[in-house]
C-alpha cells in the first residue's frame, strides 16, 4: 500500500529528547514576555507599584505592625489580576482570531501544550506581583519602627490572586471563543466582590482578598484569620483552573486528570477549613488579651515609670518612654516627677473586626497605649499621659471640664516641634479654633473655644517663657473648676472672649 | 530518483462530495507543481498530506514516515514545513517574533539556534531589513513572505505550498519563483497553483488534478507534449477547437483537434494542461 523511502532527501529534523517539554518552556518565556509588556498589564503594574511607593512615603506609616502590613499587600493585585485575565484570554484566543489556528495544528507542539505555555506565563506574572508583594512587605520591616511579624500565607495571597484570575481567564478561552466574555468576567468579578464582602465570616472567605471592616491592630496570635487554608483554597482553585483549561484544550493525559482532582480536593479541604470560625481557644485568648491583658504581657522599668506591652511591642517602649518623659518634663509640682504605669490594651473580643473604644483605667497613675503608633496616636497618648499627671488617673483625666484643659493640652503637645500642628491633629476635627473634641486611647476630652484660646496664647509665647508660667503656677492652674479666665489670667494671658461651656 | 513523499489510494469524502478520489503519487526532491481548476481537490490533497486532514481511504509516507499513527504524525510534522492557502497572522507580532514562535511549534527550542534559524530564513524571503516591523503594517507581498519564512524554519524536508503567488503583483510572484526555485535545491516542494507558468519556470514534475483524480504525472515537457500537433492558428475561431482565442496578431490560436492542413503551432504547457483537463471532461476556460 505505501512505499518506504530508503534514502530520504535533506531533511531539518529536530527530534531532540525532551522536545516537547523545552518546547514549552520556549513557548513559556515567548508567552511570559509578551504578557508581561500588554498594555493592560503594563498599566496596572505601573498604578499597582506607583500606589506602593506613595503609601510607603507617608510619614505615620513608620510604625507598622507587620501583622497588618502583610494584609496591605492583598488589595493592589486584584487589578493586576484582572489586567492578566484579559490579558492572557487574548492570547489564548489570538490563534482563532487571526485565522492561525489550522496552521498551527499542523506543527509539532500540540494545542494543549500552547495552553499550558499561557498558564505557565501567568505564572510568570504572579511572580513578578509576588516580587512587588515582598518589596512592599520588605520596605514596612525594614522601618526601624515596624514590629510583629508577618503570615507568609497572607503575603501568597496577592500573587494567588494574579494565578487565580489570569487561569480563570484561560479557561473562560477554552471554554467560550469570544473576546466578548473576558470583559464581561470582569465586571461579574467585581459584583461578587461586592456581594461576598458583605457576607459573614464563612462567605467572604471565598473571595480572593479578605479585607477586614476596621483598623484594629490585634497581637499576631490573636488574629484568626485562616490565611494558610485561604492560600490553600486560593492555589486549590488557580491550579484546578489551569489543569481544566488544559484538559479543555485537549491535554486529556492522566497525569493532568489526577493533578485536577488533586486540585479540586485541594480547594475544597482550603475552603472548608477557612470557613470554620474561631476556635473556643483562640476566644478565650482574645478575651484574657482584652479584660487582663496583664496575664500576657511583660513589663519594663525605665526611669521609674513602667511599661507594659503585649510581646511583640516590646521594641516601641522606647517610643513611650520618650514621649512620656517630654510630657513630664513640661509639668510642675509633683507632676514633675510622677511615675507613670503605661499600659498597652487592646479590645480583642471581636477580632479584627470590633472597633469598640476602650474604658478609661481607674488605677492610679496608669496610663492606656493602644497597639498602633506614628502620626495622630503620639499626641493621643501624650494627651492621655498629661490627663493622668494632672488628673492622678486615666478616668478622672477624660472627666476634665475646665481650665485644667489648658495646661495639659500643654503637657501634651507643648514639647512638639510644632505644637500646633500637633494640637490640630489630636483634635478630632483638625481645628485649630474654636471647640473640639480632643482624641486620647480611650475617652477623649472636650476643649471649649475659651481653652482654646487661652492655650493658642500660651502657645504664641516662646516655648521656654510658657513653661516657665505653667511651672509657677502649677498648682492653681491643675485646680478642679478653674475657669479658663483665670488660666488666662494666671498664665499672664489675655482673657479669653469665646464659649467656656462644657458639652454636658 | 527515490521519493520522499508516496501516497497509494488516498480518498476524501465531503458530505457527498469526492474530493480525493483513489490519488496516488510520488514526489522527489526538486519542485512538484500541482496543476488543477477550482475543486480539483489540490488543497484537500496538500491538507492530506500536511497532515491537516485525515484521508478516508488510503496511506502515504513522508520520509519513511507514515502519519497514521501519532508518532508517526508527530515525525511527518517534523519534517514538513506547510504554507497553507490563505495564512493567517498575528498582526501585532513582529516577522520575527511570528517566525519564532511559529519555530518554537516546531520545537526549536534552544534559544540562541533558533534566532540564528529565524534570521537565517527571515534573510532567505527578502525580509532581513523588516523583521522589527509588526506584521499589520507589512503590505500583501511581505506577509506572504513572513509566512514562507515560517514554513522554510527548521530546514524542513518536505514542503507544502498551497498557491503562494495568489494576490501578488507581477516583480513579487517573480521574487516567490526566486524564493521557491530555491527552498526546491534539496529538498522535496509540492507547489500547488493555478499559474502554468510558475510550473513552466520552477517545476521538475508537475501533477494535474481534475475531480478529485490526478490525471497527469510527468514533466512539464511531458505535459506540454500532450499538446503537440494539437494546436493550430487559424484567422477564424475554428469550429473544431476545444479552446480558441483571438491572439494581439489578429489570429486565432485553437486547441483541439487541428482540420487537415492547418498551421500548426508550437505548444506550451498551458495547451497541454488545457488539453488533459478536457479530456478528463474538466471544464476548460480559454
Amino acid at each position: 500500500m505505501t512505499t518506504l523511502v530508503e534514502k530520504p532527501a535533506v531533511s531539518g529534523t529536530r527530534n531532540e529528547p525532551g522536545g516537547a517539554f523545552k518546547a514549552v518552556l520556549a513557548l513559556t518565556l515567548f508567552e511570559s514576555r509578551r504578557l508581561l509588556t500588554r498594555i493592560p498589564v503594563l498599566l496596572a503594574f505601573t498604578v499597582y507599584i506607583g500606589w506602593t511607593v506613595w503609601r510607603a512615603g507617608r510619614a505615620w506609616g513608620d510604625y507598622p505592625a507587620l501583622q497588618d502590613a502583610d494584609r496591605a499587600t492583598q488589595g493592589a493585585p486584584m487589578l493586576v489580576g484582572l489586567a492578566v485575565l484579559l490579558s492572557v484570554n487574548q492570547a489564548a484566543l489570538r490563534s482563532r482570531r487571526h485565522g492561525t489556528e489550522r496552521h498551527f495544528a499542523v506543527l509539532v507542539l500540540p494545542h494543549w501544550c500552547r495552553t499550558v505555555a499561557h498558564a505557565l506565563s501567568v505564572a510568570a506574572a504572579a511572580l513578578v506581583t509576588a516580587v512587588c508583594v515582598a518589596g512592599q512587605f520588605g520596605r514596612e520591616a525594614m522601618r526601624p519602627g515596624a514590629i510583629g511579624q508577618g503570615s507568609v500565607a497572607e503575603l501568597l495571597v496577592g500573587p494567588l490572586t494574579v494565578l487565580l484570575f489570569g487561569l480563570a481567564g484561560l479557561l473562560v478561552a477554552g471554554l467560550v471563543r469570544s473576546a466578548l466574555v473576558a470583559p464581561l468576567l470582569v465586571v461579574l468579578f467585581l459584583f461578587l466582590f461586592l456581594f461576598f464582602s458583605g457576607l459573614d465570616y464563612g462567605g467572604r472567605w471565598l473571595l480572593p482578598a479578605v479585607e477586614e471592616a476596621t483598623s484594629n491592630t490585634l497581637p499576631s496570635d490573636l488574629m484568626g484569620r485562616p490565611a494558610a487554608w485561604h492560600a490553600l483554597y486560593l492555589a486549590g482553585l488557580a491550579l484546578l483552573l489551569g489543569l481544566v483549561a488544559v484538559l479543555v484544550a485537549g491535554g486529556r493525559k492522566p497525569a493532568v486528570f489526577a493533578g485536577a482532582a488533586g486540585a479540586l480536593a485541594l480547594t475544597l479541604v482550603g475552603g472548608v477549613a477557612q470557613s470554620a470560625g474561631d476556635s473556643p481557644e483562640l476566644v478565650k485568648a482574645r478575651e484574657r488579651a482584652t479584660v487582663h491583658p496583664e496575664q500576657v504581657q511583660s513589663c519594663v522599668r525605665r526611669d521609674g515609670s513602667t511599661y507594659c506591652a503585649f510581646p511583640e511591642w516590646g521594641p516601641r517602649v522606647g517610643d513611650w518612654a520618650a514621649v512620656v518623659d517630654r510630657v513630664r518634663s513640661l509639668a510642675g509640682g509633683s507632676a514633675h516627677e510622677q511615675d507613670v504605669v503605661v499600659r498597652q490594651r487592646v479590645d480583642a473580643r471581636y477580632g479584627l473586626s470590633g472597633d469598640a473604644a476602650l474604658d478609661p483605667l481607674k488605677r492610679p497613675h496608669e496610663v492606656t497605649v493602644g497597639t498602633q503608633w506614628g502620626g495622630n496616636r503620639v499626641p493621643e497618648f501624650s494627651a492621655a499621659v498629661a490627663g493622668v499627671l494632672i488628673a492622678g488617673d486615666e478616668k478622672a483625666a477624660t472627666s476634665i471640664c475646665d481650665g485644667r484643659i489648658v495646661p495639659l493640652m500643654w503637657l501634651a503637645v507643648g514639647w512638639e516641634s510644632d505644637p500646633l500642628d500637633a494640637l490640630r491633629r489630636v483634635r478630632l476635627n483638625d481645628t485649630v479654633t474654636g471647640s473640639d473634641s480632643v482624641l486620647q486611647p480611650t475617652n477623649g476630652l472636650y476643649m471649649t473655644e475659651a481653652q482654646t484660646e487661652v492655650l493658642r496664647a500660651l502657645l504664641d509665647l516662646p516655648r521656654a517663657e510658657a513653661g516657665a508660667r505653667v511651672e509657677d503656677r502649677w498648682d492653681e492652674l491643675t485646680a478642679p473648676k478653674i475657669t479658663a479666665a483665670r488660666a488666662a489670667g494666671l498664665l499672664g494671658l489675655p482673657a479669653p472672649e469665646g464659649e467656656d461651656k462644657c458639652l454636658s | 530518483m527515490t521519493p520522499t513523499v508516496s501516497a497509494s489510494g488516498l480518498s476524501l469524502r465531503y458530505g457527498g462530495t469526492r474530493a480525493l478520489d483513489e490519488v496516488s503519487l510520488r514526489l522527489t526532491a526538486g519542485v512538484t507543481g500541482l496543476l488543477g481548476p477550482n475543486g480539483a481537490g489540490k488543497t484537500t490533497l496538500l491538507r492530506v498530506l500536511a497532515t491537516a486532514l485525515p484521508a478516508d481511504q488510503g496511506a502515504f509516507t513522508v520520509l519513511g514516515h507514515d502519519p497514521a499513527t501519532a508518532r508517526g504524525r508527530q515525525e511527518v510534522r517534523r519534517r514538513l514545513g506547510y504554507l497553507p492557502q490563505t495564512p493567517g497572522f498575528h498582526p501585532d507580532f513582529t516577522a520575527f517574533e511570528f517566525v519564532d514562535y511559529v519555530a518554537i511549534l516546531k520545537e526549536i527550542t534552544d534559544r540562541g539556534a533558533r534566532h540564528r534559524e529565524v534570521r537565517r530564513v527571515l534573510d532567505e524571503v527578502g525580509l532581513a531589513d523588516v523583521r522589527g516591523k509588526r506584521i499589520r503594517k507589512l503590505s500583501g507581498g511581505m506577509r506572504q513572505r513572513v509566512a514562507l519564512a515560517a514554513a522554510l524554519a527548521g530546514d524542513p524536508g518536505f514542503l507544502v505550498l498551497d498557491e503562494p503567488t495568489v494576490g501578488l503583483d507581477p516583480e513579487q510572484r517573480m521574487r516567490f519563483r526566486e524564493m521557491i526555485a530555491g527552498a526546491g535545491e534539496g529538498r522535496t516542494v509540492l507547489l500547488s497553483t493555478h499559474q502554468t507558468e510558475d510550473v513552466a519556470m520552477l517545476c521538475h514534475r508537475v501533477i494535474v488534478m481534475a475531480g478529485g483524480r490526478v490525471r497527469f504525472e510527468g514533466t512539464p515537457a511531458e505535459l506540454t507534449a500532450r499538446a503537440a500537433g494539437r494546436v493550430w492558428s487559424s484567422t477564424e475561431r475554428d469550429s473544431g477547437a476545444r479552446a480558441g482565442w483571438r491572439t494581439g496578431t489578429g489570429s486565432f490560436r485553437n486547441v483541439g483537434d487541428p482540420p487537415a492542413g492547418a498551421d500548426l503551432l508550437e505548444p506550451t504547457l498551458e495547451d497541454g494542461y488545457l488539453l488533459t483537463l478536457d479530456d478528463a471532461g474538466a471544464e476548460v476556460t480559454a
